[in-house]
């Protein structure tokens, strides 16, 4: 029996936002609703360090699974609440932190002055909280419960400003969609109880192992269904891109950090029950594939800054799919945590260009040539977008090759597919980069508008961002390392015995290859020189295409954003028939017509009420005096 | 008199106080309605202690003697009854000290204390008559509630209720006439006593007694398709009311099913669970379709509360010791979590007069407190985990996927999954969106020091229930263990 202290760390990792939520919910919010912001970023650097302290133990061989309080039990059917602290949960929560914190101390300076302030960071640092607890989480209730908490943060993010009709419908049709993934996953619990009667991840990993399959192909199935809603993979993932009505720092946090990493959090968690079912991995990397592919294409003919950077973060969760898909776990949580870097600092970039604008977003049209007037804004999104596009020697460059090396092993469509999306990443970016930065457009010649740079607060957090983004990739080794570590001989609090755990699959990062590294460089270059091509060498171009078939097709992403909009109308009409038709008018209808002779006699039983209430009362207290009387006798 | 019937004869007594201090003015009534609701209480949370100590398992009993036919005075009380005597109670407080600014006549303080009387006795009877005597005598308050002190339909409404649940009770007390009259048939002795009534010989009759007690007992629930009268009569009756007939009453009806139907025919409800389980399928997502389209706060709460019974169905039909449990707890947290509901749109119809989803706007900025606690009710009420309502849906959902095909399951997910489809963006017509010309969110002022202080009492249940439900399942479970078998 081996039991497991918890470190203190741990303990700080929940109990820091937690107060801090409570001193700025209870003193802040009333008193100083200005300051809020100051528990809350305490708690941050509190969080950060006790996450990569953990990371460190969890390097050096001390990972921990313990159950630390029982939920709910039933007849020897429990679920218990505990902490796991493994590779890939303190690899994922060591970025969640640094990026997370740093996204926080931009939104001090970005939302001062907003109206509602205080609520924003409470109900950011409540995003943060609930990511905490997804990563730490050791069952699937747990899990379930922290990611509904993401869910309803983000919903209230993103309707921050919900006074604007478009930010109340993407908070709804964010929240909705997510409900329909979470179907997925709420099911999947219900059947892994049901059947397996445990929740508990590891319990669940050894009881697979152990050949136990029940209905496995359904619950995995479901669980990728939920995945695919939190992560925005196709089908579901039309609510990411409106989700951009939210202020700045929240799309940061969202796109990078808290909300859709979880999903594929939950895919690697989940990754031994779903590599079990025999053909089912391969599924995921065709939804990856096809997902990466499409966003890249679409993201390549956005105009608004934010939405380009949020097509591009659907293409890379294809990406990080794609690597689940073709079993490589490593290959994906690296390209996660780089991702996380990279992918804020883009957002906090653009989010400086529209703070120039006074505005909540920017357009490619709005701005141009804005790289000399914004030199520290300029140069985190150079270093930013470089390591996206998958330049050596950024982060981007390895994580990515990680994933290509993936595919072209694999061959055929998907090696075809992840380079086509190196390609179409790289156009992106550059084309995004080129028109905000650099070269003005004939049609921009009239705009008032002043670039300046913002102030330190709102400048630093991007550069410090720009430069994760830049050095993560020397974490390679490391990190794949603090991955896998923890899996082998994690000792498994009240359970009893050291237990091995692999999770299947390929366990540690490729060796670098030439042949991908110089393919998927062959294609960046592709792409980066078409970006050149058709903004800075003819700049009228970017507009020029607008305006036939071809926008109205993408602009509708391939129609598919239309076709679901059919579909939420016709649940709507579906419930407006039940609701308002058969329930009013035929059935209530029919009762009530059927009733109309009941309804004389109901009218003197109305008119008996009328003064004699007290009666009535009186001759219940006497009735039961009566029957009281029986009783004692 | 002995504790169990002082938990019944004290509400009623503290009516028959009300009514004379009436005679004294309207705030005397008042105050003694206070302090029969607050003794109420007390005694409620005394008698549940020793069951606390016994882990829920101790069945407290008390046995009169017996009139004519074999009537009897027979009370018992275990850790589900205790339970939803203690929700009643907690929740008569409530509506005493919500509706503390009404200037109502002492008639109003003595129905809430009759209704809360009457229901401790249905959930204490354990002699069929003294059962329907009760079940019959809670009507008679709540019909007053409604017609006297509602809006403006109230009269409608009132008689609707009325003869809604009055078909259903007749129906009940024909099953039970049949019951008793077969076991006189069988052993020459009359009896309405629930533990000797057990195993009766029905014979070819005994699908029409299960059937009679199905169709009484869900007229309450209610069961789509008796519920028709739900809706009129939440939306009419006052909020407080509302809070009673959704906290209480809608509770009598599954409590009625765990404590009567499934124990006197165990092999009827087996050979039934399929179809039970099929009415809270269309219980739980018809109720929530018809939510969507309503635009009246109170018809889509009431609405609301025809989806959440149906998780509680689903757990006592799924027969395993998970449903049962949720299914008793899902009683207490729907009328935690419904009550809030139904007391803040009381709050905003007393403010403003008017409950339509378009006739508010931008209440999150005039009213924060108010749109705090109707945001916390409503995630509780959507099954947001680490709320109450999420460990009842749960635990009740749990029940059926072990018991059932994954479809019912499936169904009361996808009963989740809409709850947020009409909750959400009725919050946000309500409390986000800009106030229209001729809004009356100008005349909602935010919440005061004392009905923030009942929400924070509701909240507070509802978060603790979420995060460690664990206790409240423990002190259920027991009572429940020998209801099915």
């Amino acid at each position: 029996m081996s039991h497991v202290a918890v470190p203190l760390e741990a303990w700080l990792l929940f109990a820091a936002p937690v107060a801090a939520l409570l001193i700025g919910f209870f003193l802040m919010r009333p008193l100083a609703p200005e300051k809020t912001h100051w528990p809350i970023l305490l708690s941050c650097a509190v969080v950060t360090a006790a996450s990569l302290s953990l990371a460190g133990q969890v390097l050096a061989g001390r990972s921990f699974d313990v159950n630390v309080w029982r939920w709910a039990a039933v007849e020897g059917w429990g679920v218990d609440f505990g902490l796991r602290v493994d590779g890939p949960g303190a690899a994922v929560l060591a970025m969640v932190a640094v990026v997370g914190s740093l996204i926080h101390l931009y939104a001090a300076g970005y939302m001062k002055g907003d109206p509602g302030f205080s609520r924003f960071f409470l109900v950011f640092h409540l995003f943060f909280l609930a990511m905490i607890g997804l990563l730490t989480a050791n069952n699937y209730v747990q899990l379930y419960l922290f990611w509904e908490l993401v869910g309803l943060a983000s919903y209230l993010l993103v309707g921050h400003w919900f006074h604007k009709a478009s930010a109340r419908r993407a908070a709804l049709q964010a929240f909705l969609v997510n409900r329909v993934g979470d179907f997925g996953f709420l099911l999947a619990l219900l059947l892994l109880l049901a059947r397996y009667k445990v929740a508990r991840f590891h319990l669940l990993y050894l009881l697979v192992a152990a050949g136990r399959h029940e209905m496995l192909p359904v619950i995995a199935g479901l669980l990728i269904w939920a995945a695919c809603a939190k992560s925005a993979q196709w089908p579901l993932y039309f609510w990411l891109p409106d989700a951009m009505e939210g202020p700045t720092p929240t799309s940061a946090l969202m796109h990078a950090a808290t909300m859709v990493t979880a999903g594929v959090f939950l895919l690697v968690r989940s990754w031994p029950l779903i590599a079990a079912v025999p053909g089912l991995p391969v599924v995921v990397a065709w939804i990856g594939a096809f997902t990466a592919l499409a966003a890249a294409l679409i993201a390549g003919t956005r105009k608004d800054l934010k939405r380009i950077l949020a097509y591009s973060t659907v293409s890379h969760l294809g990406l990080m799919m794609l690597a689940l898909g073709l079993g490589r776990v490593g290959a994906a949580i690296f390209h996660l945590v780089v991702h996380g870097f990279f992918k804020a600092a883009l957002f906090l970039c653009a989010g400086n260009v529209a703070h120039a604008l006074r505005q909540p977003t920017a357009s490619v049209d709005e701005v141009g040539g804005w790289g000399r007037a914004m030199p520290l804004t300029y140069a985190s999104f150079v270093v930013a977008a470089l390591s996206l596009a998958g330049v050596w020697p950024l982060a981007g460059f390895f994580s990515k090759d990680a994933i290509v090396d993936a595919a072209w092993e694999r061959g055929g469509l998907l090696a075809a597919a992840a380079l086509l999306v190196c390609a179409g990443s790289a156009f992106y970016i550059f084309r995004m980069l080129l028109l905000t930065f650099h070269g003005a457009r004939p049609e921009q010649k009239g705009l008032a508008a002043h670039p300046h740079e913002a102030g330190p607060g709102l400048a630093a957090p991007p550069l410090f961002l720009a430069l994760g983004a830049a050095a993560a990739g020397a974490l390679g080794p490391t990190g794949s390392r603090l991955v896998f570590s923890g899996l082998r001989g994690l000792p498994v609090g009240r359970l009893g015995g050291d237990l091995v755990l692999n999770l299947p699959g390929d366990p540690a990062l490729p060796a670098f290859s030439w042949t991908t590294a110089l393919l998927s460089a062959a294609f960046a270059a592709a792409g980066a020189a078409a970006a050149y091509r058709l903004t800075m060498a003819d700049p009228g171009w970017d507009w020029r295409w607008r305006g036939g078939r071809a926008e109205a097709v993408l602009a509708s992403d391939f129609g598919w954003t239309t076709l679901m909009a059919r579909l939420a109308a016709a649940v709507a009409a579906l419930a407006g028939f039940v609701g308002r038709v058969l329930d009013r008018a035929w059935w209530d209808g029919l009762l009530e017509s059927g009733a109309a002779a009941a309804r004389g006699a109901g009218g003197l039983a109305a008119r008996a009420a009328d003064g004699r209430l007290n009666d009535y009362l009186w001759w219940m207290t006497a009735g039961a005096a009566v029957l009281l009387a029986g009783a004692l006798r | 008199m002995s504790p169990l019937t002082t938990l019944w004869v004290l509400p009623l007594a503290g009516a028959g106080a009300c009514l004379l201090a009436g005679r004294l003015g309207r705030g005397a009534a008042r105050l003694c309605a206070l302090a029969a609701a607050a003794s109420f209480l007390a005694a409620a949370l005394l008698a549940l202690l020793p069951c606390l100590a016994a882990g829920g398992a101790a069945v407290f009993a008390e046995g009169g003697r017996t009139w004519a036919f074999g009537i009897s005075y027979r009370l018992a009380a275990d850790g589900l009854s205790l339970s939803l005597i203690a929700l009643t109670a907690f929740l008569t407080l409530v509506c005493v000290a919500a509706s503390w600014t009404l200037d109502v006549s002492a008639g109003y303080w003595a129905c809430f204390l009759a209704l809360a009387s009457a229901a401790t006795g249905v959930f204490l009877a354990r002699d069929l008559f003294l059962f329907y005597v009760f079940w019959e005598a809670t009507l008679v308050p709540m019909f007053f509630l409604i017609g006297l002190w509602g809006s403006e339909n109230r009269r409608r409404a009132a008689v609707k209720f009325f003869l809604f649940t009055f078909a259903g009770s007749l129906l009940m007390l024909l099953a039970l006439l049949a019951l008793v009259t077969a076991r006189h048939a069988a052993s020459g002795e009359w009896t309405w006593d629930l533990e000797s009534l057990k195993g009766t010989p029905l014979g070819p009759a005994a699908p029409w007694v299960f059937l009679g007690l199905l169709l009484g007992f869900g007229v309450k629930i209610p069961i789509v398709p008796l519920h028709s009268w739900l809706a009129d009569a939440h939306t009419e009756a006052p909020a407080a009311g509302s809070v009673m007939l959704a906290g209480v009453m809608l509770k009598m009806g599954l409590y009625g099913l765990l404590r009567v139907s499934f124990p006197l025919m165990p092999g009827l409800t087996a050979a039934w669970a399929p179809t039970l389980a099929a009415l809270a399928a269309v219980n739980a997502i018809y109720g929530a379709l018809c939510a969507m389209a309503q635009a009246d706060l109170k018809r889509l709460i009431a609405y609301s509360s025809i989806a959440h019974m149906g998780f509680c169905l689903f757990g006592a039909a799924s027969g395993t010791s998970q449903g049962l449990a949720g299914s008793a707890l899902q009683m207490i947290n729907h009328g935690l979590t419904t009550g809030a509901l139904f007391l803040l749109v009381g709050f905003l119809y007393q403010r403003a007069h008017r409950r339509g989803l378009s006739d508010f706007g931008e209440l999150a900025v005039r009213a924060p407190w108010l749109s705090f606690f109707f945001g916390f009710a409503t995630l509780a009420s959507i099954g947001l985990p680490g709320l109450n309502g999420f460990v009842g849906e749960f635990l009740c959902l749990a029940g059926i996927a072990r018991s059932a095909p994954p479809v019912f399951a499936a169904a009361g997910v996808l009963g989740v999954t809409l709850s947020a489809a009409y909750a959400l963006p009725a919050y946000q017509a309500v409390f986000w969106a800009p106030a229209g010309p001729g809004s009356a969110s100008a005349f909602v002022a935010d919440l005061d020091a004392r009905e923030k202080a009942i929400l924070w009492l509701l909240c507070g249940l509802m978060l603790w229930i979420g995060l460690a439900p664990a206790g409240w399942v423990a002190f259920l479970e027991p009572s429940l263990r020998g209801l099915v078998r």
